[in-house]
């Protein structure tokens, strides 16, 4: 049965187990302390650890990830809480040109265990707080870059991305971070106890024979209802969940591919040079035989401030059911 | 602590490290904007026997000076420098991004980008509980970032052992400091961050130590921040190629007759710690060292072409 959560808390609950288990775990961010953070995400961390590995910051997000790279060289975790990905932006450059390639630089002396932990996606705030942008940063070499789609996966990801001695831009949806665990249809069940979940591997959350669903974070769930729709109408839509766009896990789309021959990749990102493209293009060249493909994604313009703009170019469960029913019955 | 003899070693040893540098330009075994510090020695002379291992410096695309104060094996550093696989970084930093993590020294080639980091070396001590302070090297340039003002800020609103020393060498390459900087001096804008600040002339190896040595032993003591404004010119353009044409020939030549290894050389003499003799045994021996290291290098593998996609992810990928 599902514990009385919202996936934000189960979030908390990670960063408290891993902080538990290792001192190097630390905590910056705007609001992460008192306020637990604007989302809830950090939630009593401060009352558990103490304001000096929970730190409130001044709003300077250069000094947030530049501190981060220092303390990683230090042999600290940091976490890197960047209220919106909107806001990375103002310290990309600490972000790309520290944090993604120190390692490299350094020829594999310099490690970066940093999780940069931010929230994305829609929720009606306009073209400055709504952004998703995994693609931006899955297209710097050095990042992992994880978007969970519930609250299970939500918390077993975010203790792999702590654990891992490679830089994480971890991805939250602002609508599923304020959802309330029994809501969601798949990944409710959120153990008490610590675990994993293995950064670069898709998770098949329906199974179906007519066509593949690829994608991640909000559209997850909204992929969900649509395939439950298109059941209705007699198609069999097999839904997988990316979790994560570095590294992507092609060889489960490719395998459901196999079966289905029709590939749909919806995106609440941006359509151009982004996930899309990739995911279509990586399946091309993986040898699978492909009937038919379509890209559904933000048709490349800024998220609209009022929400009947909004819906007309974010990716939903109506679009989703639209372009799959498209893409199934077309010849 | 070193003495001004062992200063003025010092000084000799960064100069020949950089005229090797500059052989390697020449020769094009060196690629990129090379970027020296001939002729602001007394900056870097002055920071050296005051850190310790677990200090951190975070330095400069201008940053072989440094690195050398700090300590960092110099046949390592001209290795990486001069691109061969048995550099620090084994051929994948090259010579703006010196990293030494055994000694927490790195550099960037993005300007103020250190500054931020360096406060994370800082808080680091703090969550520690430790007395091992940062240092942050700049650039005159560097002061009118965003990323300046924020580390300054977070530095002083938290009290960190953070020092940071900027090298007004002037010229920001071609823009002068008087018109980029909407204060005089760049000291007086320590106070708005609760640190303190001085000016001091970096040609002054003593002036230099004096004040970086009493800096470092306040952030030990938990005192705050310092900014230590060392006033210098860079004898050479922006980067080694750079035309250099915004300064003017008699600007250049006036200024780089004041040459900070000839006044420290004077100073020893002068306080009798040496004889003629000596110096000038000590200064060709010197530099036969760095044409016996430079000569080891260039014997040195370069980095094979499969070595490219390593250290991308830790685990691979």
């Amino acid at each position: 049965m599902a514990r009385n959560l919202n996936l934000s808390q189960c979030i908390a609950e990670s960063l408290k187990l891993e902080m538990e288990r290792d001192d190097s775990v630390v905590v910056l961010g705007e609001d992460v302390g008192k306020q637990g953070g604007v989302f809830g995400a950090t939630r009593g961390l401060q009352k558990s650890f103490g304001a000096t590995r929970v730190l409130d910051t001044p709003i300077s997000e250069t000094a947030i990830t530049g501190m981060g790279v220092g303390l990683a060289m230090e042999g600290y975790r940091p976490i890197l809480e960047i209220m919106f990905v909107d806001f990375m932006g103002v310290c990309l450059d600490q972000i790309y040109n520290a944090i993604a390639k120190n390692h490299y630089m350094s020829g594999g002396k310099v490690r970066m265990p940093i999780v940069i932990k931010t929230a994305g996606g829609c929720i009606g705030s306009g073209a400055q707080h709504s952004q998703c942008l995994w693609g931006t940063f899955a297209h710097l070499p050095g990042l992992k870059v994880v978007a969970p789609s519930n609250p299970f996966d939500a918390k077993g990801l975010m203790a792999a991305a702590i654990v891992s001695d490679d830089p994480v831009v971890f991805i939250e949806h602002k609508k599923l971070l304020l959802t309330r665990a029994e809501d969601f249809p798949f990944g409710s069940d959120v153990p008490q106890e610590r675990y994993e979940i293995p950064i670069g591997k898709a998770s098949v959350v329906l199974e179906g024979s007519d066509l593949t669903i690829a994608t991640l974070s909000g559209t997850v769930l909204s992929s969900y209802a649509a395939a439950k729709r298109l059941e209705k109408e007699g198609i069999s839509a097999e839904l997988i969940d990316l979790r994560s766009v570095v590294p992507l896990d092609v060889e489960t789309v490719s395998a459901s591919v196999a079966k289905t021959g029709k590939l749909l990749v919806v995106d609440e990102d941006y359509l151009s040079f982004g996930l899309s493209a990739e995911l279509v293009t990586r399946v091309l060249e993986s040898g699978i035989e492909m009937k038919k493909f379509g890209r559904h994604a933000v048709p490349d313009v800024p998220i609209p401030g009022a929400v009947t703009l909004e819906e007309a170019v974010v990716p939903g469960e109506e679009s989703i059911f639209v372009a799959a029913q498209r893409l199934v019955r077309s010849e | 602590m070193a003495t001004l003899r062992q200063r003025y070693s010092y000084m000799v040893w960064m100069r020949e490290f950089e005229l090797a540098c500059l052989e390697g330009v020449a020769t094009r075994e060196i690629h990129g904007e090379l970027h020296t510090a001939i002729g602001q020695e007394a900056i870097g002379a002055g920071m050296a026997g005051f850190l310790r291992a677990d200090d951190a410096m975070c330095s400069t695309h201008r940053n072989h000076l440094h690195a050398i104060a700090k300590g960092v094996d110099m046949r390592k550093m001209l290795a990486e420098i001069f691109e061969r696989e048995s550099g620090l970084c084994g051929g994948f930093g090259g010579h703006m991004h010196l990293m030494d993590s055994s000694l927490k020294f790195s550099a960037t080639g993005i300007v103020g980008a250190g500054m931020p980091v360096a406060a994370g070396h800082a808080y680091a001590s703090r969550l520690r509980g430790s007395d091992s302070v940062a240092v942050a090297v700049v650039g005159d340039g560097a002061v009118n970032t965003g990323a300046f003002h924020e580390a300054m800020n977070i530095a002083g609103v938290l009290k960190l052992p953070l020092v940071v020393v900027v090298e007004n060498n002037e010229w920001a390459i071609s823009v002068p400091f008087s018109a980029a900087s909407a204060t005089e001096t760049i000291a007086e804008r320590a106070q708005m961050w609760a640190a303190q600040g001085m000016r001091v002339d970096g040609n002054d190896v003593e002036a230099v130590a004096s004040a970086f040595g009493e800096a470092v032993a306040q952030a030990r003591r938990g005192e705050g921040p310092t900014i230590i404004e060392a006033m210098c010119y860079r004898f050479r353009g922006h980067f080694e190629g750079d035309a250099d044409t915004y300064r003017t020939e008699q600007e250049k030549e006036d200024r780089r007759s004041v040459d900070p290894l000839a006044i420290t050389r004077k100073k020893v003499l002068d306080s009798q710690l040496a004889t003629q003799a000596e110096l000038e045994a000590e200064e060709s021996s010197i530099a036969r060292e760095v044409k016996k290291m430079l000569g080891e290098v260039r014997l040195d593998p370069k980095p094979s072409s499969e070595m490219a996609h390593q250290h991308v992810f830790v685990g691979g990928e």
